[in-house]
């Protein structure tokens, strides 16, 4: 088909058919059982995103020059809908939220051309790149170093919490070309090889055991000035540009996720019979009337976007919302096991392969990556209810 | 889906907010309720003329402007940020949703354009004991002679019951559960106000001695199923004002108020209640919102949306009353100040009509838990 009749074959569908047609694509080329190996499940997960690209299932709305699909925003929300209830892995390392559409709107032709469709395929894992020791949630004050050195930088410091470290291909970062007291206005975009000499990538152990994240370590690492994005020492304004649009569509894959992990547990109650106790039962309770309010939430954001062209307050309290429904999901179904809770998946008596457990947690850092829920309540009180500034925090 | 508020309905909040901005300050809600009127009659009769507001889910054949529950809602947003003393929810919300959901035209010609015209007050009340909407809670017994029916029982926890031109009350008539017409003046009815802790709303208590009544022709138990749903999503929209209004005063308040040479709002403390306090209303906007909306579609979802909104609505607008008035400090504990209204009206309304916890074990049948 070429791609004019495939174009009109989109007009011409409803949003069932998009939906109906999504659906039998997702059963029919299911990636099969997650493998247990850690390097198998990478392969395989890459495996699934080519999948998806090559037929014209992946990145709902990126250009189609770039292997996505340029749909409609209402269809964007049917797509991750869908994708939720499918089940099929995620993408590999952070790229596609965060450094996707930085790229998209201050890349050169040729660095979208280069780096866009590997990602979106699973052929080039990103990594993030932007918190360091001392730089978190005060990330201005990051210390890496990129000297100009005729057509290179010169990168010396390091990062840390680097999702999808030990997997990934390429880093985004933030370097500071500027001096030591410029904060944010002498910082710079840096995209990094991460088979660059120079470059010591360390996994850091998680509290779960696992190895989610890294650190990584830059000595004398020559990065090339064409794999700078934007101006120097203007990157800071880039950290915050993001696809809103498909933030606000992927709030529907999150409340159809948790809507299933919440039926999943309240399976798992009755199965243990546990629902007839009053406690348990108005546990269950809140979080379901917690579910859906995220969903109806989430239904919020994206009609604030298709009417009013913006979403709204809801989407900045809504994160506020999720990462404590997950926390506290998670750590009542560990109470609710009793001494089953306890067992690690590595155990051949875990329930449900210690699901529960693994998942209290890694929650304990939904609260904390990303900009902490301090952080994030500062930001609330500030952007929405316009509250005044703390004199005892750096000039934003 | 839920599709979002149009421009219309940004109008009608728009005018409705206005409106009680001037008829309805705080001073004017302190004065009501501190010489016990259950209205400014004034008010009262321009909110019909003038907006329309009692009539906004009356069919436009009974004299309303024919909206739902979605646009009821927004109006009782608004009388909830306002904290307007008025009859509105026991005539509008209780009264007027139970003869638009019953399908017997007499007693709809009878009562629904009075009340969209503004000229009737009235009420709503089914269990005896609890006032509750719940069928299982009715004892009235209703006896037959001839045409007319004559009930005996006590209503208690009826809201707006003493200035109530009528009361829809729901009784025994055999075996069967049926709704009746009650006149406020009729022989047999004895009203006494309830000494109670809301000010700004009064609440009775109904003696029924062979009250002379008229039956509603229709299935009781199906119009009340409705009803109850109707009424806490409406009661959860008037909640969802009550605390937004909560959270704002609070706000401004820290944002005046230096202590330690700095507004006390720029404390992180003070920050993060706020921040927090938005979570929970934002999501409680929603609530009652997405619930409206799927009781106008006749979605399956729309019982659970209701019970739900009522559930966190109810226990939102306590939880930022209480807030305020720990934000405002010493001045916050006075009463001279106004955060105790809010306080007085979150509370009593999250135990009438069912409270959080009936509510949630609600959610759990629904849901399947």
């Amino acid at each position: 088909m070429t791609v004019t009749s495939e174009k009109h074959a989109l007009d011409a569908e409803t949003d069932e058919e998009f939906r109906a047609r999504l659906r039998d694509f997702l059963a029919d080329s299911s990636p099969g059982p997650r493998p247990k190996d850690p390097g198998e499940k990478v392969a395989w997960t890459k495996a699934w995103h080519a999948t998806l690209v090559d037929h014209g299932y992946a990145g709902p709305s990126w250009p189609r020059e770039y292997g996505g699909m340029d749909l409609p925003f209402a269809r964007q929300v049917i797509y991750q809908e869908e994708i939720a209830r499918a089940r099929v892995p995620g993408p590999l390392g952070t790229g596609l939220g965060i450094v996707a559409p930085t790229i998209i709107k201050y890349g050169t032709p040729e660095q979208k051309e280069r780096w866009l469709r590997p990602m979106l395929r699973g052929d080039l894992v990103w990594c993030q790149g932007y918190s360091e020791p001392e730089a978190g949630s005060d990330l201005p004050a990051l210390r890496t170093t990129a000297r100009r050195e005729g057509e290179e930088y010169v990168v010396n410091g390091q990062k840390v919490w680097c999702s999808a470290g030990v997997i990934a291909d390429v880093f985004f970062t933030l370097v500071r070309t500027g001096t030591p007291k410029s904060r944010q206005k002498g910082i710079t975009y840096l995209i990094i090889d991460r088979h660059a000499p120079g470059v010591t990538v360390r996994p850091l152990k998680d509290l779960a055991g696992g190895a989610v994240f890294a650190e990584m370590f830059f000595d004398d690492v020559r990065v090339p000035v064409t794999d700078r994005i934007g101006e120097e020492n203007e990157g800071w304004p880039l950290v915050r540009t993001s696809l809103g649009h498909e933030r606000a569509a992927g709030a529907m894959n999150q409340a159809a996720t948790y809507r299933r992990i919440l039926s999943e547990l309240v399976d798992l109650a009755r199965e243990r019979g546990l629902t007839v106790d009053p406690l348990v039962r108005d546990r269950l309770t809140d979080f379901e009337i917690r579910v859906r309010l995220i969903r109806y939430n989430a239904e919020r954001i994206i009609s604030g976007i298709l009417t009013k062209g913006e979403p709204g307050a809801t989407s900045s309290v809504s994160r506020l919302m999720i990462t404590a429904f997950e926390q506290d999901l998670h750590e009542f179904a560990v109470d609710m096991l009793g001494p089953d809770g306890i067992v690690l998946k590595a155990s051949d008596q875990a329930v449900q392969r210690g699901r529960w457990l693994q998942g209290f947690l890694m929650t304990r850092a939904s609260t904390i990556g990303a900009g902490t829920a301090e952080i994030q309540r500062n930001t609330v009180a500030e952007q929405v209810l316009k509250m005044p500034y703390d004199p005892a925090m750096p000039p934003r | 889906m839920i599709t979002g508020l149009t421009e219309e309905h940004e109008e009608l909040r728009e005018i409705t907010r206005r409106f009680l901005a001037e008829k309805s300050s705080l001073t004017q809600v302190r004065k009501l309720a501190e010489s016990g009127a259950n209205r400014d009659d004034a008010v009262w009769h321009q909110m019909a003329d003038q907006l329309m507001l009692q009539g906004i889910a009356i069919p436009e054949e009974y004299g309303g402007a024919g909206y739902g529950p979605v646009e009821l809602g927004i109006v009782l947003e608004e009388l909830g940020r306002a904290l307007t003393v008025a009859p509105y929810l026991a005539t509008v919300a209780l009264a007027g949703q139970t003869l638009t959901t019953c399908s017997d035209n007499e007693a709809r010609s009878a009562w629904l354009p009075g009340i969209a015209e503004g000229a009737v007050i009235a009420t709503l009340a089914v269990a005896d004991e609890t006032g509750e909407i719940d069928p299982a809670g009715v004892t009235s017994v209703a006896t037959s002679a001839g045409e007319d029916w004559k009930i005996t029982g006590t209503k208690r926890f009826v809201i707006d019951g003493v200035g109530a031109d009528m009361i829809i009350v729901a009784a025994r008539a055999g075996e069967e559960l049926a709704l009746f017409t009650v006149k406020g003046d009729a022989e047999g009815v004895r009203r006494e106000p309830l000494a109670q802790l809301d000010p700004t709303r009064q609440v009775a208590t109904v003696n029924l001695d062979n009250a002379l009544a008229v039956r509603i022709e229709d299935d009781a138990t199906a119009v009340l199923a409705r009803v109850a749903d109707l009424v806490a999503v409406a009661l959860a929209a008037e909640q969802t004002g009550g605390a937004a209004a909560t959270l704002d005063m609070a706000v401004e308040y820290t944002k005046i108020r230096v202590q330690f040479g700095r507004p006390i709002g720029s404390f992180q403390a003070i920050k993060h209640r706020c921040a927090d306090l938005l979570t929970e209303v934002e999501s409680a906007r929603n609530a009652a919102f997405s619930a409206a909306s799927l009781l106008t579609q006749d979605d399956p979802e729309g019982p659970v949306a209701a019970a739900l909104a009522a559930a966190w609505c109810a226990t939102t607008y306590t939880h930022a009353a209480k807030e305020n008035i720990q934000l405002h400090g010493g001045i916050g504990f006075t009463w001279e100040h106004d955060a105790h209204f809010h306080l007085k009206r979150a509370k009593t309304s999250e135990l009438l009509l069912g409270t959080p916890a009936r509510h949630r074990a609600r959610v759990a049948d629904l849901a399947g838990i």
